[in-house]
């Protein structure tokens, strides 16, 4: 493979044709993807499932407006692991990880969102959407 | 190197080192200034506010990708390994999960970008750099699926992260073709 001379950046972000090509079908497959997997999990009351490895140890609706907040404490391979669950989605309060990446994230609220906290091998995701709870009430 | 025995001399002389070729060194110290390069980015990057879950912009992998253009695929791949390990030393990750799933991203893009090079031809090192990035990103969440958080679940979030990388690869790419373009017409 050749390498082609460059004036500029702005000529090297064109790509060839063959980049370009490339892209496109990379988008289409991931976009496809992304909107198969959204309309799965975005189906029903919005939920926040978590998991310690392959086990699920529970699963919480989240909170509407005014609704208490849930709080938690989950055992993980490194220790406990605090979760709140509230409006604005869920989070992970603290974790004994050294990294606290997963402290750091926030909260998360929309369908396919995750948190998770790799050492303490401790997964939150979260499906469904607060629309289809309140349809679910009005039922 | 070999160090030789000069039997009417008590003393090594200085003269009997047996020096590699220049063109050798010279290749050694470029690999090497690669190296320090890609740690520093490493760290770097490691240093940076988190710009999501799992997702850095692989200015690190810009310089495998240097490396491939410019040494080829023994000089990519080692280099890879071994800024990973020395990387990891640095920033406090050295055999953490951490390691093991950097190493698992940086190893499948380099050999992806690899298998690119050598066989797909039109692609320029925007294309290469593209799945390069591609490739790091779904080998970083299979192995956390594998060995750490046995949950399917887990690929929800892949999605984003993806089109993320595109970008990422896809801007990593057109600067390594620039800087490769300047270094050669440099002839450095």
């Amino acid at each position: 493979m050749q390498l082609r001379p460059r004036q500029n950046m702005f000529d090297a972000l064109k790509g060839r044709w063959a980049d370009r090509l490339l892209l496109l079908i990379a988008l289409i497959s991931i976009v496809s993807t992304w909107l198969i997997i959204q309309s799965h999990i975005a189906a029903g009351p919005a939920m926040a499932e978590i998991y310690h490895g392959q086990t699920l140890l529970a699963s919480y609706p989240v909170p509407q407006q005014g609704e208490p907040a849930i709080t938690l404490q989950v055992e993980g391979d490194l220790g406990p692991s605090d979760i709140i669950i509230d409006e604005h989605g869920a989070r992970i309060a603290s974790a004994p990880c050294s990294s606290q990446h997963c402290v750091l994230s926030g909260s998360h609220a929309h369908a396919g969102d995750i948190i998770a906290c790799v050492p303490n091998k401790i997964l939150i995701t979260l499906r469904g959407s607060a629309e289809s709870r309140f349809d679910a009430i009005v039922e | 190197m070999r160090l030789l025995n000069n039997e009417h001399s008590p003393a090594i002389s200085m003269t009997a080192l047996a020096r590699p070729p220049l063109p050798e060194l010279k290749t050694k110290a470029r690999w090497l200034a690669l190296l320090m390069l890609a740690i520093g980015l490493h760290v770097f990057e490691a240093s940076l506010p988190s710009l999501g879950p799992w997702f850095k912009p692989g200015l690190a992998n810009l310089v495998t990708l240097i490396a491939l253009a410019m040494m080829g695929t023994r000089a990519a791949v080692s280099l890879s390994i071994a800024r990973i390990i020395v990387g990891s030393f640095f920033i406090g990750t050295l055999f953490t999960p951490t390691f093991i799933i950097a190493m698992a991203g940086g190893l499948s893009a380099t050999i992806v970008m690899v298998l690119a090079w050598r066989w797909i031809p039109g692609l320029s090192l925007v294309g290469i750099s593209l799945l390069g990035a591609l490739a790091h990103m779904l080998a970083q969440f299979v192995t956390v699926e594998a060995l750490f958080i046995q949950q399917a679940t887990l690929y929800y979030a892949l999605p984003p992260l993806l089109i993320l990388s595109c970008i990422s690869g896809w801007i990593n790419g057109a600067l390594a073709e620039y800087i490769c373009a300047r270094l050669a017409h440099e002839r450095i």
